[in-house]
């Protein structure tokens, strides 16, 4: 360091603090921003996984009786006969890949994507195989135990029944992707262009439905009784009906994602399972659950390391089942999916962690709460010191502002100033008789009329000095000439702050004299609404933060004056003599030299009234700002943990006031000159 | 004979407390002249001083730099104070700077140099008194002779066209005292127009190139340094019979 900067701005900045102390500041900072936010509550997943012995992508699954079939790519098949836990091997029915499956009663079909329908009428009976010679086919659907529908592509459908095919292709020519049947006679088949057809004897013929969304690529369906009846598209879109036999679609308001009509993914299945609950696929991992028919759509979380295409869901009854997806994976669950909360027990705070699992979270917020109007508290309050100590030593008397003028001019002053002293001295008392007070009760007048009592005592104090200036002397020798004006107004400031208490004045400025409301309300004229969160929040959104910096800075600043103003004394006077005689001006000298000097003489006091500042910052609580405190009395509602509460408040109190007082010991070792001051300290 | 730098014409300072203690001083000083004011303790020599560059305000009394009346509310009393140096009894340097920030200060803020022809100006100064090697000591770490010629340098730097000397020896040790007093007699024979207080009686008749004796506020004799030799008034003889009595 060559040569630095003289000002005082050398003692509070950043480059003053050596590296030492400005690594441990980073690290408490980075600790504090890093302590988790412990949560009451942990929510995992519904569904376990379980072993499928394949990679190939599964299609399909379907339950027969106890026993839950899976059917994936390339023929492969298994089967698990407890509940989807563990899955077996099972012959593969041909090579091409199986699509599709339904089950009606006992017996089951599969789909292979050549047109080829597997079937098994019943547990113990044998795979039969029916060629329908058609390609493109998607889904399957069973009407009975040895008969069953086919759609595909092109507005294709078959019927297949008594061992006999009969196409029941409609002039309907979209592609149809899935079909569903609630018995054997009433079906639903959608597909693209939002397609939804409807049959009311086995399949035999097709009407056309209105759907609710031309263009929507109906990709699943689900028929579950003449008055639920629910549809997916791709794009996440909810389609249902609730008459009988499917006359009117409507697409789902989905609440959970704010009255949107999509769920805003890709879906490739639904699964109704009960007249309310309602299960969902699709790729990317997806698996959701609806409780009320929609409205709702909560996703599932996955067992960790799952990712992956969900396909189709086989539930064996509203709450256990399978779901099946590409790669081999199967899932399976006793709870339809549904997370799982765990954690939610009746804490026992008797017990000092449950306690303190509750109470750090508050106690972190009411921390950072503290900091912060401590933090501005002092800013405020040592701005606010500084200038009073310089306006207390300020030796501006009225006779050094009058001199450069002639007598008759200050008498002129005096003559003018003696009519509007005169004229605010009778508006004043004129006003308090409105008051209706009688006696000693006028001593409440600066409550009842601030403003008639200002200009009363503004009024007289501007009466008698135009008095002194009217019989001004060319020497200006009056006595009321050695008054210090500056001086004057800022020992009425510190009389009054420190001869209120503290608890009052946080009272008054916030309840009396809303402040923070009106700085709120400035600002936000300002800058606009403060929002609930980011910076605008963090400096106008609560206003009984704003209350507690101003009253604490107020305050604080009012005994600051004082400290500050007894290290300015302490400078010798030959100082300011030695800066004016270099031709410096008064406010130059009192920056560049006696200042520097004085602040650092007074970094030891000053640090008891910071630290007086964050003591005093408690009694924010009384206006309702949550610091540390109120967050002890918070806890104390909840918990009744008074010991363990105002424990933990203590604690950290002293964490901030001694880090505090460190820094500020920190502050004087490094600022420190030698041969200035006394060279108390470490 | 050379221009007039300085003139004070019937000086009066009576402090609020009633104290007369300058009671119509007259005197003058010329370019490139040093002159001593001695007196007994009391006789308002620091006050005449003090009142040439308005640390005090002298309550009647005219004084003049190059002919233009200073001691008036309407003159610029900061820019009239850095044409006019002062050197203190306790030295006032700037405890909290270096040797070169406490020189620098006035010329970066008051003449508002640069902060680099600052130094260098700075640095020349400190070179002639002697103190080159002090630069980036603080003022506690120095002694007090080197403390009072840096003091000196600092009024040299802002180019004065006259040096107050408050009593520059008064607070030094005796053995100190000759540094400070070779470095004001070096300024001496440079031209530089100086007024100084003190106390050093031998010092004031070889460097003073005139005497001005100041008894109970007045000025009682005044002349050149010669008159230390031959008094020619009671006043002025017992004065310096009484400090040769203390330095005997």
């Amino acid at each position: 360091m060559k040569s630095a900067s003289p000002g005082i701005e050398r003692i509070f900045s950043w480059s003053a603090i050596d590296s030492k102390s400005r690594v441990v500041i980073l690290v408490c900072t980075l600790l504090i921003c890093t302590i988790p936010h412990s949560s009451g509550q942990e929510t995992i997943t519904g569904w376990g996984e379980a072993e499928s012995w394949t990679d190939k992508d599964l299609n399909s699954a379907v339950i027969q009786g106890e026993i839950a079939w899976v059917f994936g790519d390339s023929g492969v098949v298994r089967f698990s006969q407890d509940s989807g836990a563990t899955w077996q091997n099972h012959t593969s029915l041909g090579d091409a890949n199986l699509i599709s499956a339904d089950s009606f009663g006992e017996s089951i079909a599969v789909l292979s994507s050549e047109g080829v329908i597997y079937m098994k009428e019943g547990v113990d009976d044998e795979w039969g195989t029916i060629e329908s010679s058609q390609t493109g086919i998607n889904s399957i659907a069973l009407t009975g135990d040895d008969s069953f529908v086919i759609v595909g592509n092109g507005g294709n459908i078959w019927q297949y029944i008594d061992e006999t095919w009969w196409n029941r292709t409609t002039s309907f020519t979209e592609n149809l992707h899935d079909i569903d049947f609630n018995g054997d006679e009433e079906g639903l088949a959608v597909g693209d262009a939002g397609t939804i057809l409807a049959t009311a004897n086995g399949g035999a013929t097709w009407d056309y439905r209105e759907s609710p969304d031309e263009d929507a690529t109906i990709i699943s369906i689900s028929y579950f009784n003449p008055y639920r009846m629910f549809a997916v598209s791709d794009s996440g879109q909810i389609l249902y009906s609730t008459s009988p036999g499917g006359f009117e679609w409507q697409l789902r308001e989905i609440e959970s994602v704010g009255y949107n009509t999509t769920l805003a993914t890709t879906l490739s299945s639904i699964d109704v399972v009960s007249s309310s609950r309602i299960l969902f696929a699709g790729p990317d991992g997806y698996l959701g659950l609806s409780l009320d028919q929609g409205l709702n759509v909560e996703r599932n979380i996955l067992p960790a390391g799952v990712n992956t295409s969900f396909n189709d869901h086989a539930m064996f009854d509203y709450v256990s089942g399978i779901v099946v997806g590409d790669s081999g994976v199967i899932l399976f669950t006793d709870r339809a999916g549904e997370n799982e909360d765990i954690g939610f027990q009746i804490p026992d705070y008797n017990n000092f962690g449950e306690f303190v699992e509750y109470a750090d979270d508050m106690l972190l917020s009411g921390f950072i709460a503290t900091v912060k109007i401590v933090v501005f508290g002092i800013l405020l309050g040592f701005t606010i010191g500084v200038l009073l100590a310089m306006l207390k030593t300020a030796p501006t008397s009225f006779k050094n502002i009058l001199e450069k003028y002639s007598t008759n001019q200050i008498r002129g002053l005096g003559a003018f100033g003696l009519i509007i002293g005169l004229w605010l001295l009778y508006t004043g008392v004129t006003r308090f008789p409105k008051l209706q007070l009688e006696g000693l009760e006028y001593i409440f007048t600066p409550v009842g009329d601030p403003r008639g009592f200002a200009m009363f005592v503004l009024g007289l104090a501007i009466v008698v000095i135009s008095i002194q200036f009217i019989l001004a002397d060319k020497k200006l020798s009056g006595r009321l000439f050695k008054v210090r004006p500056l001086n004057s107004l800022a020992t009425v400031y510190t009389d009054f702050f420190r001869n209120t208490p503290l608890i009052v004045q946080f009272m008054f400025i916030h309840f009396g004299l809303r402040l923070g409301m009106r700085i709120q309300q400035l600002m936000e004229g300002t800058f606009g609404d403060p929002g609930i969160d980011g910076i605008d929040y963090f400096f106008y959104g609560d206003r009984t933060f704003l209350s507690a910096i101003f009253t604490l800075g107020l305050n604080s600043g009012a005994y600051q004056c004082e400290t500050i103003r007894g290290a300015i004394s302490a400078i010798p006077s030959g100082q300011m003599e030695a800066g004016r005689s270099i031709g410096l001006t008064y406010l130059g000298t009192m920056r560049l030299v006696i200042m520097p000097q004085a602040i650092r003489i007074c970094i030891p006091p000053i640090g008891n009234e910071m630290v007086n500042l964050v003591l005093n910052s408690s009694l924010a609580m009384v206006i309702g700002y949550s610091e540390l405190s109120r967050q002890g009395k918070l806890m104390i509602a909840t918990t009744f943990q008074i010991f363990s509460a105002w424990g933990l408040v203590m604690i950290s109190y002293f964490v901030v006031t001694w880090t505090l007082a460190l820094l500020l010991r920190r502050l004087e070792e490094t600022t420190r000159i030698p041969g200035l001051g006394i060279s108390g300290g470490a | 004979m050379a221009d007039v730098v300085l003139s004070i014409r019937d000086l009066q300072k009576i402090y609020s407390g009633g104290v007369h203690a300058v009671k119509g001083v007259t005197f003058d000083v010329h370019e490139g002249e040093s002159v001593a004011i001695i007196g007994s303790s009391g006789s308002g020599k620091s006050t005449v001083l003090r009142c040439i560059n308005r640390l005090i305000e002298p309550t009647d009394g005219v004084i003049e730099l190059r002919g233009e009346q200073i001691n008036t509310p309407v003159a610029d009393v900061n820019q009239v104070r850095s044409r006019i140096g002062m050197v203190f009894q306790s030295f006032e340097l700037f405890s909290h700077l270096k040797v070169l920030d406490n020189i620098t200060l006035g010329l970066r803020h008051v003449r508002r140099m640069s902060k680099s022809k600052a130094e260098e100006v700075a640095l020349e100064v400190l070179e002639r008194v002697d103190m080159l090697e002090r630069v980036e000591a603080y003022p506690g770490n120095l002694s007090g002779g080197q403390k009072q010629r840096v003091a000196i340098a600092r009024a040299l730097a802002m180019k004065p066209e006259v040096i107050l000397f408050d009593e520059p020896t008064s607070a030094l040790d005796p053995e100190l005292i000759g540094s400070v007093l070779k470095t004001i007699r070096g300024l001496a024979d440079e031209g530089m127009t100086m007024v100084i207080v003190t106390h050093e009686i031998n010092f004031a008749r070889d460097v003073a190139d005139r005497i001005v004796y100041l008894d109970h506020g007045k000025v009682a004799e005044e002349g050149p340094s010669s008159i230390i030799n031959e008094p020619k008034t009671e006043r002025l003889q017992k004065f310096l019979s009484s400090i040769n009595e203390e330095s005997v």
